[in-house]
């Protein structure tokens, strides 16, 4: 699956989905005009890579300061095929990135962290 | 009289602290526009940062339920999600000492008593309960009706620091006038 890499916009995060090293990451705000068109090649692009045979460790960083009930659901949507990933022995790896102080966030990783049993979900606070 | 006639409009928006607001034909250019003044403002006053992103946070769950779900729209009816255009409006502002965001616009009559029995139940909800149910809303897909708007409410909801009101005002033509308002 070919890296898929979009630059942060006011209203979407950074993207840069690097399949054949391992590490997916999304950064900064996300309440896109239409979630699901954002989300939505993001999704495939993950799926057919866990799809495609191989079980090389993946390891998706998430640095979000903001999103909205859309986005939510969207991320969900990418957690999913994720943990049955790691269900099916791949390992799988969640940072979740969450600035000091920020309820909010920290909140929401908790809430993402609870369906996980077999990737592993870390919550990593960083500085303001 | 043009003068006064604002200046009244304009003194009755002050008196009612608010301190952003528009009404008329909503899009997601325009949501986005508007997002950025007031959190230009909120970061210019001494709004704790949290709070600011609570009020954010409600202020696009409203603006997008209103271009999403208003029933007088400019744009046709399939035309998508970033092509939308809606009637509608949106305030925010302070009362007291809290702030508040609220949203109005036109809805199916026959989507009122769907509305009035979710609003209940997440009235009746504690912060742990609306919590649970966000997570809860949050694995199941979409209702096929919804374009995420299930979980908007609840969001709305968590977000505010006491139940949301809401009413609905009859305006014929089988339509019904639907507003919230959530204090942070």
């Amino acid at each position: 699956m070919d890296r898929i890499q979009r630059a942060a916009t006011d209203r979407s995060p950074m993207v840069d989905f690097d399949f054949a090293g391992g590490r997916l990451t999304m950064r900064g705000e996300s309440y896109p005009e239409d979630a699901a068109a954002f989300f939505g090649p993001l999704l495939q692009g993950l799926r057919a890579h866990l799809d495609g045979g191989g079980a090389d460790a993946v390891t998706f960083e998430v640095a979000l300061a903001y999103f909205n009930s859309s986005s939510a659901k969207a991320l969900m949507n990418l957690f999913m095929p994720l943990e049955d990933a790691a269900a099916a022995g791949r390992p799988v790896t969640i940072r979740w990135l969450f600035a000091a102080g920020d309820e909010t966030i920290e909140e929401a990783g908790e809430d993402f962290a609870a369906d996980f049993s077999h990737a592993r979900f870390e919550m990593v606070e960083v500085a303001a | 009289m043009l003068a006064s006639d604002l200046k009244t409009f304009q003194d009755a928006s002050r008196r009612q602290g608010v301190i952003l607001s528009f009404g008329g034909d909503l899009s997601e250019n325009l949501l986005h526009a508007l997002g950025e003044v007031l959190k230009l403002r909120m970061r210019q006053g001494t709004t704790d940062a949290n709070v600011a992103k609570r009020v954010f946070s409600i202020f696009v769950e409203q603006a997008q339920n209103v271009i999403r779900y208003s029933a007088d729209r400019l744009s046709p009816a399939d035309a998508p999600l970033d092509g939308r255009v809606s009637a509608g409006m949106i305030v925010v502002g302070v009362e007291g000492e809290r702030f508040f965001v609220a949203c109005g616009n036109e809805v199916p009559q026959a989507e009122v008593a769907g509305l009035r029995s979710r609003l209940d139940h997440l009235a009746g909800l504690s912060g742990e309960e609306l919590r649970l149910f966000y997570r809860e809303k949050l694995r199941q897909p979409a209702e096929e009706t919804s374009l995420g708007g299930s979980l908007g409410l609840i969001e709305i909801a968590r977000r505010a620091s006491e139940p949301v009101a809401y009413g609905f005002e009859d305006v014929g033509g089988g339509r019904s006038f639907f507003c919230l308002k959530a204090f942070i």
